[in-house]
Formats: C-alpha cells, sequence, structure tokens
C-alpha cells in the first residue's frame, strides 16, 4: 500500500504532519498513514484529522531511546512502500529519519520547509535552506520513498472533520536497543518560549559587558516584549542561557517586531528571523550585514541609542 | 587506550558568498574552511585522547584542494589522516559521503572505539552523514551531544533534547554527532603547524575504492535566499529616534 507516511514524536507535531500530509496525499491521490508512538488512545483523533490509517508502536520501555523504533519502521515501510516518509525535524526526529533512511537506502531532505507534487513529472519538489541560510536549494528524490524532515512549527495543525474513518493497527514491539536512556534532566521551567513572542529584542556582540543586557532588557520591556541573544552571547560567553540563541542551530523566531541591538547580523543569525514581520537593528557599524535585511536601521552607538529610544517610548 | 576517529568536511566559507544581481549565488570571492562544526568534531577527538592516552584520526572526504583541510586537522591536534580525494568529491550525496567514510574506516583504520562527527555541515547541513556512517558500520548513533565520556567500556553521552537533556549509555564503538558548545576548539600555533607537516597522512584515489552508489537526493535549483525588506536608515538625534519608533509604530508591530 502506498501513501504517505508521517511519524512524529508528539502530538503537537504529529498534527501539523497531519496538515502537510493529507495536503500531499490529496493531490497525489493517495493515503495518509500516521505511525504513532505517543498515546494510542488519540489514534481515533487522528483519523478525524486527516490519517486514514494509523500505525501504533507499542510503548517502549523506561530506559529505551526513540531509536529502538528504527529497525520496527524501516521494516514496515520495506513492507508497505509508501510514497513518502515525512518526520518531524526534533533532534530525535532527525536523527532517526536519517537512520532509517540509511537502512532504505533513499533520500532524505533535512529541515524541508515547503514541498510541492509537480503534476508534470509526478515527483515532489521541496525546499531548504543552505549555506547557513543564504541559500534556498531546490531538491528531488530519485528513490522510493522519498523523505523528508519537516522543521516544528512549519505548518499549522490539521483541523478535525466529521465522519472521516480509518483503521488502527497495532505493529509489532521492537527488540531492546544496546542503547539506554540513563536520565532525562528537564529544562528549568522558568526560561521564557521566545518562538511565541510578539517582540523580540536580540543582544549581540556589539555589548561590552554581561551587566549592559539590563539596559537591553529595560528596552524589551518598554516595547512589550522578551531579550534573545546571538550565538556568542549564549555560547561562548555565556550571558543568557541557550534557549534564548537564535539562529540556525538554535530558535527560530516569527515575531512581529525583532530588533537586533549590537547584531551584526550573520547569516546563521539571520536565517532564525526571516519570519519575522519587521526586523529593526541598532548598530554603530553602518556596513554590518543587518541592515542589509532589515526594514528600519539606526546607524549609532548603542549605548547612546538604547536610552533614547526607551524615553521615547515611555512619553 | 581508545582510537577516536574524528570525521570534518571541507567547505565554503559561507560568510564571502555574494548575491548576483540576478539572485544567483555568487562564490567568485570565497574562501574554504573546516566546517566551523567539524572543528568541535576534531577538537573533542583530540581533548578524550588527551585525556585517555591512545589515538585520534582525521578523516575526510573531498576535492584534493581539501588537503589543506587535512594540515588544518592534524595542526589542531588529530595524529594521523585519511582523506579520499577526487574531483568529483566536492559534491556528495551524503549518502555517498557516508559510504566512503565507512569503507575507509572498516578497510583501513581496522580497530576504533569511537567516531564524533559535527552536528551538521556548515554548508549544507543535512545532518546526514554521521547517522548515515553509523547505520553503515552498524554501531549505535547518538546525535546532538553536548558532553561524551568514556567509562570502562561504555559511552555516557549528554544528549540534547528539546525537553531538556537525555542522558544516555551505549556501548563501543559508537559515533556521536557534537554540539557547538560541547568545548571551544583550539586555534593552531606555529609550532602546531610545523607538527603537521611531520604527520602521516594518506590520500586514498576513487579507483582505490568500492564504485560510488547513486545520487539519492539531486539538488535541481540553488539561489540566495530573499529577505526583502525596506532597508531605511535612522540617525540618532532625538527627530531621528522619533521617527524610528513611529516606523514601527505605523506599521502597527508596537503599541
Amino acid at each position: 500500500m502506498a501513501g504517505v507516511w508521517i511519524f512524529a514524536e508528539n502530538h503537537d507535531r504529529i498534527l501539523e504532519l497531519l496538515n502537510i500530509g493529507r495536503q500531499m496525499a490529496m493531490k497525489m491521490e493517495t493515503r495518509v498513514c500516521a505511525l504513532i508512538s505517543h498515546k494510542p488512545e488519540r489514534a481515533e483523533e487522528y483519523i478525524r484529522r486527516g490519517a486514514d490509517e494509523v500505525l501504533v508502536l507499542p510503548p517502549l520501555a523506561g530506559n529505551q531511546p526513540l531509536d529502538a523504533y528504527i529497525p520496527v519502521i524501516a521494516e514496515e515501510s520495506k513492507k508497505a512502500d509508501p510514497d513518502i516518509i515525512l518526520i518531524s525535524a526534533t533532534s530525535r526526529g532527525k536523527d532517526l529519519a536519517a537512520r532509517i533512511a540509511a537502512r532504505l537506502n533513499t533520500g532524505l531532505c533535512s529541515g524541508c520547509m515547503d514541498l510541492k507534487f509537480d503534476e508534470a513529472s509526478k515527483t515532489l519538489i521541496m525546499e531548504r535552506l543552505a549555506y547557513g541560510g543564504a541559500a534556498v536549494q531546490k531538491v528531488t528524490c530519485t528513490t522510493r520513498p522519498v523523505m523528508a524532515t519537516i522543521p516544528p512549527k512549519t505548518f499549522e495543525p490539521a483541523l478535525p472533520a466529521e465522519g472521516r474513518q480509518g483503521h488502527i493497527r497495532e505493529l509489532s514491539a521492537p527488540a531492546p536497543s544496546a542503547v539506554q536512556v540513563l536520565e532525562i534532566k528537564l529544562k528549568e521551567r522558568g526560561t521564557k518560549d521566545i518562538t511565541e513572542a510578539k517582540v523580540v529584542v536580540s543582544v549581540g556582540r556589539g555589548i561590552d559587558k554581561k551587566e549592559d543586557i539590563d539596559t537591553v532588557r529595560q528596552l524589551a520591556e518598554a516595547l512589550g516584549g522578551e531579550i534573545a541573544c546571538t550565538r556568542p552571547i549564549s555560547e561562548e560567553l555565556h550571558w543568557l542561557p541557550e534557549e534564548l540563541c537564535i539562529g540556525l542551530s538554535g530558535v527560530q523566531v516569527k515575531p512581529d517586531l525583532y530588533l537586533g541591538v549590537g547584531v551584526s547580523g550573520q547569516v546563521q543569525h539571520v536565517t532564525g528571523i526571516r519570519k519575522a514581520k519587521v526586523i529593526a537593528a541598532v548598530n554603530k557599524d553602518e556596513n554590518a550585514p543587518i541592515f542589509k535585511v532589515a526594514d528600519f536601521g539606526i546607524v549609532g552607538d548603542l549605548y547612546d541609542v538604547v536610552p533614547k529610544l526607551i524615553a521615547e517610548l515611555k512619553k | 587506550m581508545p582510537t577516536i576517529i574524528a570525521c570534518f568536511k571541507w567547505v565554503v566559507d559561507e560568510a564571502y558568498i555574494r548575491r548576483g544581481s540576478s539572485g544567483e549565488l555568487d562564490f567568485s570571492s570565497v574562501d574554504y574552511k573546516i566546517s566551523d562544526y567539524d572543528r568541535n568534531a576534531i577538537e573533542e577527538a583530540v581533548q578524550l585522547k588527551e585525556t585517555l592516552g591512545g589515538s585520534a584520526i582525521a578523516v575526510t572526504v573531498g576535492a584534493p584542494a581539501a588537503s589543506r583541510g587535512v594540515k588544518d586537522a592534524l595542526s589542531r591536534g588529530t595524529d594521523q589522516a585519511w582523506f579520499a580525494a577526487d574531483d568529483t568529491f566536492g559534491h556528495l550525496d551524503s549518502s555517498q559521503t557516508a559510504a566512503i567514510l565507512a569503507e575507509i574506516i572498516r578497510a583501513r583504520i581496522g580497530q576504533y572505539d569511537l567516531i564524533v562527527c559535527g552536528e551538521g555541515s556548515g554548508d549544507l547541513y543535512a545532518q546526514q552523514v554521521g547517522p548515515r556512517l553509523a547505520e553503515n558500520l552498524g554501531i549505535p548513533c547518538i546525535s546532538f551531544v553536548q558532553k561524551v565520556t568514556i567509562d570502562e567500556n561504555r559511552l555516557i553521552a549528554d544528549r540534547k533534547i528539546e525537553e531538556g537533556i537525555e542522558v544516555i549509555a551505549s556501548p563501543l564503538p559508537a559515533l556521536v554527532t557534537v554540539l557547538p558548545d560541547i568545548n571551544i576548539p583550539r586555534i593552531p600555533g606555529v609550532k602546531d603547524t610545523l607538527m603537521a607537516g611531520k604527520k602521516p597522512a594518506v590520500t586514498i584515489k576513487k579507483d582505490e575504492l568500492q564504485p560510488i552508489g547513486e545520487v539519492l537526493l539531486q539538488t535541481i535549483g540553488l539561489a540566495a535566499s530573499r529577505l526583502e525588506r525596506d532597508c531605511e536608515k535612522f540617525g540618532t538625534d532625538d527627530a531621528e529616534i522619533a521617527r524610528f519608533v513611529g516606523s514601527m509604530r505605523k506599521k502597527g508591530v508596537i503599541g
């Protein structure tokens, strides 16, 4: 049975993949099959939201990693020969996808931002970023199944429809993996989720010392937004937690307003702010690359400009 | 004492890529470098060797010009290097690169304990070579790792996931892909560069390898990404600051 397969490790990501999976399946006149490892009692809901079939992976023992499913998914795919497998690009999802692709000897489009079914050639054309975000690469997969990992929040969650029907089938339990999870240390609560913020103010290497972040924080507060940073601030200087680091290997944000303060605008950082409605920047170097991608830019010393901006906003 | 392999890729320095007048990518003034993430992989292999003894081996696949990268990897503290070189190896599919690396590791290096790769390459960032290589070799793969310890005959790795950290134990040999925050790569000094010239480095030609497999993912287009923005500049006097804030209000993005 051909079709579009989706796999994600949690509910929200499953709903996003059901949306794009359904869209593709309608164009290709085929079915959607959701593989789930998470809350099998939700199988009916996934059918209402677009799945024609739900394959339930048996729960893993507490010390088993998600990779234990790799052989089961690869074997099931060899039997069923799907046209497409879409996997959510979470850390574990990216790893699992590449290893399934290796087992199936097929191509995988990593970090796929858009996919279109070309009627004429009957191929799937996929888009992703390359060169730190400086380029858009279009790819096709020459083998079956076509595989892609889709970054979280790329697509809206699928909506439920009345009267949809589908099958639910349980897959066989995986053999235990040689790799074991010893412990999961959950992230401290309290760190703000900047992906949901309407206004994001990001600090870059233009600030001289850690204490100066407070002034920028006041600016963020005056704008009703959250503070974020570039990679050197979190990873080299450890002035802010890594959850606040925007960029290709960090967080991708889509606020109404992004304001970069002392941010030079390296391509990896800019990749993380592409979806901002308005990009603004303050930098003393008028040739800083950030000004090429900003709607509004102030060429000036941030230590002069930031207090003035706070005063103006408080008027 | 462990044998630790670090894989790296010699890539275009993306900071030098320009956007041509019709949106094409202009590579005319680019320089090359060891992919940033792979510098962390090399550093981690060398630090583990410095702590545990044994040896650190650098392996790469690339165009002949990547021999500069081989010397760079040796000057960063690896003891020997293997380099599969061919004019066609500059643009390989992740699956092809992984297959060549697997062949070198299996047939030429033989015995090893740990393979360290970067989380992705600085050019295409497909993040596939590490996991695919582990599958080709039939060994465990732990990706996106922030901390690695070798404890008797097993590996303990802190792996970054969305919810926090997953602490993983794995038998050896294994492969890890490492995140940039795992270490700060050293900057080689003059002495390191001189010593690098004396270390063994083996170049393997295409015809000494198994036939290369098909391309699985075909690139059909590559264009500069567009960020169409207003690019309006403002000064720093009070009137300009007021105009700047006014512009953002007009767009409706602040209250």
